[in-house]
This record gives C-alpha cells, structure tokens and sequence, in this order.
C-alpha cells in the first residue's frame, strides 16, 4: 500500500460530501417537512427504488460483520444467505400491503400505522421505543466497519508511534464524521447522496467479488482446506455441523422476520411510487444477495494469503473486522484499495446516519408528538436533529462491548428486541383479531424473556452470544422471546374475543 | 378456477423450504469451484428465488389489476 490508497480516498470523500451539501442547499425549501424527505415524496419506480434499496444492504454488516464471524467460527455464519433470501419474500407481501395502507391513510412510519389500527397510545410508545433501542446496536456495527476501514488505511502512517493507539485514532475520526454528517446533511443530504453512494459501492462490490479471488493464488478449494485444518471453529468450515442445524435455521429465519421491522427499512419501501413497484423492486433484490454470499466466503479466504492472515491475527480479538479491508489492500492496486474503502466507508456511514434519523423521527413523531400534539415544526426539527446526534453517541456505548470479530453479534442483538415488534406489524396488517393490551403482554413477555436469555447465555457479561440452550439444541434466543410473545397474544386475544372485550371485534360485531 | 395467490403463495415459500431442509445440502460433493456443495447450493438458490419471486410478483399484480378492472 502506498499513498494513492489515502489519496484516493480522501479525494472521492471530499467530492461525495461536497455534492451531498450541495444538493441539500440547492433543493432548498422544495420540501419544508422532515418527512417529506424521508419518503422521498412517494415517488420511487422500479428500478430506482431496487437499486437503491439494494445499495442499501450493503452496509457494515455485509463488509465486516459476516466475513469476521465465518473467519473467526465458520460456516453457521452461512445463514446470512438464506436471511437475505428469505427477508424479500416476507417484504413483497408484507411491505406491499403496509405500502397500500400508509398510502391511503397517509402513515410516515410503521408505528404511526400502530398507533392508529390499535388505537392504543401505549403499545405505538412500545413500539416506538423497541425501534429506537433495537437501532442502536445496528448503528454501533457500523461504526465499527468504519472504524475497520480508517484503522488499515492509517495504521502505515502510525508505525512506530507509541503517542497514538491506531484503533481510537480510527474510531474517533469515524464517530465525529457520522455524528457531522448526521447532524448536516439530515435525511435530505442522505437521500439525495443516494445514487452517488450506490454506484461507488456496487462497483466496488462487483469488482471486488471478482478480482481479489482471482489473485489469490490456490483457489477456494485451497482456503477451504486450510481453514479447516487451522482448527479455529473445530473444523467447521466444509460443513454445518449437525448440532448447528437448529441453530443456523433460527438465526436465518428470525433475521428475514426481523429485517423489515427496523424503522430505516420501512423507511425506504414506503417511498416507493406504488404497491407495483414495491412488488417487484423487491422481488429482485435476492440477486444482490449475491454480493454478500461471496464477501462471506472471504472469511475463508483470508486463509490462504498469509499477509492479510497475519494482520487479521495481530488485531487479537477485534481483527476479524479487518479481514475484508486487508483482503483488498494486499491483494489489489493501492488506488482502487482507496476506491473500494471508500464503498466500504460511507457504506457505513450513510445508513448509520439514516438509521439515526430514522430514530429522531419516531422520537419526535410517535413519542413526543404522542404528548404534546402541538408542538411547533421548527422545533420538532431541532429536537430531532440533535436528538440524531444523541443516539450515535449512546451507539458508541455498544461499540466498546463486543470484541469486534463478533460485530455480527450487535445485530443480532437489535434483532432481538425488533422482532418483538412483529405481532402488532406484520400480523396487524392482516387481522382485526388481536387485542391490544394482548400485544402489549405479549411485548412485555417477548422483550423480557429476550434481554433474560440473552444475558443468561452470556453468563451476565458482554452479549457476544446470542444463541441459547434448548431442547432442539442451541437456537437464536429471538425464536424462542417471539414464540412466548406470541403465545401471550394469542392465548389472550383468544381469551378476550370470547368475552366480547376486543373493542375492534365489537365494533364489527356491532355494525353486522 | 383460479389458483393464481395460490401459485404465488408457493413460489413465495419454496425457497426457504427448501433451504430449511439443512441435511439435504449440508454436505462437501460434489464441489463447485472449489465450494463445497453447502455453500454454492445457497448461492445458487439466490438466482432461482429471484426468478420465482419476479413470476409471483407478476401473478399478483395481474390478479390485482384484474380485480380493480372489474
């Protein structure tokens, strides 16, 4: 590595923050509401809307978290495959009747839908709060594949200093950029940067996927051999093994369920410009799974090339997070290493910054609006832009907790607490049926038993597991808080239909 | 009749049945570039669900269309 990686990189971060400002400055005053520019005004088609969705997912979590985990434990980490496969069939049913509906009845947010169906000012708070917390942890696994990114580009310039430590320099750059360009550019800046940012990290992607297994010498059989033999995840790199079955199944199927209950991805497909459009923007979005599938099998190949090994080994606990960045560096031309950290940069950067406005939005919008109906727009706007920069900083809290070769673990986490959110959501969109203060039981049961388990398979430390002993063996300890929450709602809501006290029903009942 | 949902519903759900039969694919052989069959059987099946889910995606909408035309 060489100069023109830094070069590059700061070259094309000045001129992608300098159109972002531009652009937000230039299209002044078209939209003076906060929400107008969070839904983009409803106006996405097809193909914009699966483009830039589909940038969307490749985030910290595809660049960092899941080659770290399949380096550090192997082929259970396989599961985000099937997640994002699966995570789109839900969508394209899911999200096109949630599309429908905030459509007709003018919803922002999920919650607002919430609120309105159940007509419960509580459970919409619940659910407000869920996604608010559930966005931290998420939020913190981006800082990290920043952090990840500046660590390897700089550490040249650090060797030989003991005045620095080369990971805080790193995390600290990385954290007062999110919290600037959050605090600057705003939904607006982020929405606008869209395209730009897209198209600088597909085509890292695609040239990254491509070249860097080309250049390595041995090929995957070789990474594979030699990944099983280190002995690192008892052998585990070949295959599953069958005590995993279980536990890999719970951790693909509970993601796909979770995805599209965070408020940043609901976020995105109610932009859309119709229910046709959601349809089948979202139906092809598993080809963009493609990406994640091969930057997962860099876990394996960072085996074979010592130099990038030995770096990843020399970073102790956190250094699975360098294997794709040092996979780059050492095996492609310094100037597109610059191009391609870029990609992997502000594909960190952008939706954690989105993912914090997301949260003010909920803040101001289903929570403080909640109790004080009146208060003023330009305030609300304050609120929610300092409020934005206020929740990086808690996210910064998560950082520290996990080793980062387990970064996947934060997600894991907020998944979770957002799965909790599932029954009033994804059911409600669907049925009359449930009672409120059954779901309210049911979260309360859900998030309980969730942060319980958690904590528990931990052994009350730092939540770097988030599988749990069963009966069926380990399984994602979101499957079993989602199973007694909706348990609760269920046993409940059957309970007081019966009885006639689901306001809902008997309205029903009522008109019939 | 009309089993157009019906069809959808299906081609929705095929490929996650597929993938939670773990045993069926959890296995080396035969390799694919170098992949074990576990690996490159999961890529693989990110092509076919996007062909399936474009096709249900087009019933649906035929069907919807169908019933806003009449």
């Amino acid at each position: 590595m060489n100069n023109d990686t830094i070069i590059v990189f700061i070259v094309l971060f000045a001129v992608f923050t300098a159109l972002g400002f531009l652009a937000s400055r230039f299209r002044r005053g078209e939209g003076k509401r906060l929400d107008e520019w969070a839904l983009a005004g409803r106006k996405l088609g097809m193909y914009l809307a699966w483009f830039l969705v589909g940038g969307d997912l490749y985030t910290a979590y595809t660049f960092i978290a899941v080659p770290s985990a399949m380096y550090a434990a192997g082929s259970i980490y396989m599961f985000a495959t099937p997640y994002v496969m699966s995570t789109f069939a839900v969508a394209l049913v899911v999200m096109t009747s949630l599309w429908k509906i905030s459509k007709r009845k003018n919803y922002f947010t999920a919650v607002d839908f919430v609120r309105d169906k159940f007509n419960s000012r509580t459970l919409a708070v619940l659910i407000a709060a869920t996604g608010i917390v559930a966005e931290l942890p998420y939020i913190a696994l981006q800082i990290v594949g920043m952090q990840a990114v500046l660590q390897v580009m700089i550490a040249p310039y650090f060797a030989g200093t003991t005045l620095f430590d080369v990971e805080t320099v790193a995390l600290i750059l990385s954290f007062t950029i999110l919290a600037a360009f959050t605090f600057w550019s705003g939904l607006r800046g982020a929405a606008l940067t869209a395209v730009m940012k897209d198209a600088i990290i597909l085509t890292s992607v695609i040239v990254v996927v491509i070249a860097v297994p080309l250049s390595v010498t041995g090929g995957f059989h070789h990474a594979f051999q030699v990944a099983q033999a280190s002995g690192k995840a008892a052998g585990s790199y070949m295959t599953l093994s069958p005590a995993l079955t279980n536990a890999f199944i719970s951790l693909f199927v509970l993601s796909a369920l979770a995805l599209y209950l965070y408020p940043h991805a609901i976020n995105g497909v109610l932009g859309s410009k119709d229910a046709k459009s959601v349809r089948y923007s979202t139906a092809m979005l598993p080809l963009y799974g493609v990406g994640l599938f091969l930057l997962t099998l860099f876990g394996v190949l960072i085996y074979i090339v010592p130099k990038a090994l030995s770096a990843v080994v020399a970073g102790g606990s956190g250094g699975g997070a360098l294997v794709v960045p040092e996979l780059i560096v050492n095996t492609m031309p310094a100037w597109f290493a610059g191009f391609a950290f870029l990609g992997i940069f502000i594909g960190g950067l952008v939706p954690a910054a989105i993912m914090a406005i997301s949260q003010a939005n909920l803040l101001t919008r289903n929570i403080i609006r909640e109790f004080r109906p009146n208060f003023e727009e330009k305030l609300e706007h304050n609120i929610a832009r300092w409020a934005s920069v206020g929740f990086i900083f808690l996210a910064l809290g998560f950082v520290y907790l996990i080793p980062h070769t387990y970064a996947i673990s934060l997600q894991l986490l907020g998944g979770i607490l957002i799965t909790q959110t599932l029954p009033p959501i994804m059911i409600g969109l669907y049925t009359k049926w449930l009672d409120k203060n059954a779901l309210i039981g049911g979260w309360f049961v859900g998030i309980i038993t969730g942060v319980y388990f958690v904590e528990a398979a931990n052994h009350f430390g730092a939540p770097t597991k988030s599988l749990m002993a069963s009966p069926f063996g380990l399984l994602y300890v979101a499957a079993i808080a989602l199973l007694l929450n909706f348990v609760v709602v269920i046993v409940w809501s059957a309970v007081s239909n019966a009885l006639g006290k689901n306001p809902a029903t008997e309205k029903e009942a009522e008109k019939a | 009749m009309d089993n157009r949902y019906l069809i959808a519903g299906f081609l929705l759900v095929i490929p996650t049945i597929v993938l939670l039969i773990v045993p069926m694919y959890n296995r080396v052989n035969p390799e694919l570039f170098g992949l074990p069959f576990f690996y490159w059987f999961q890529g693989i099946w990110l092509f076919l669900a996007a062909i399936m889910y474009v096709i249900a995606a087009k019933l649906i909408t035929q069907k919807e269309e169908e019933a806003e035309a009449a």
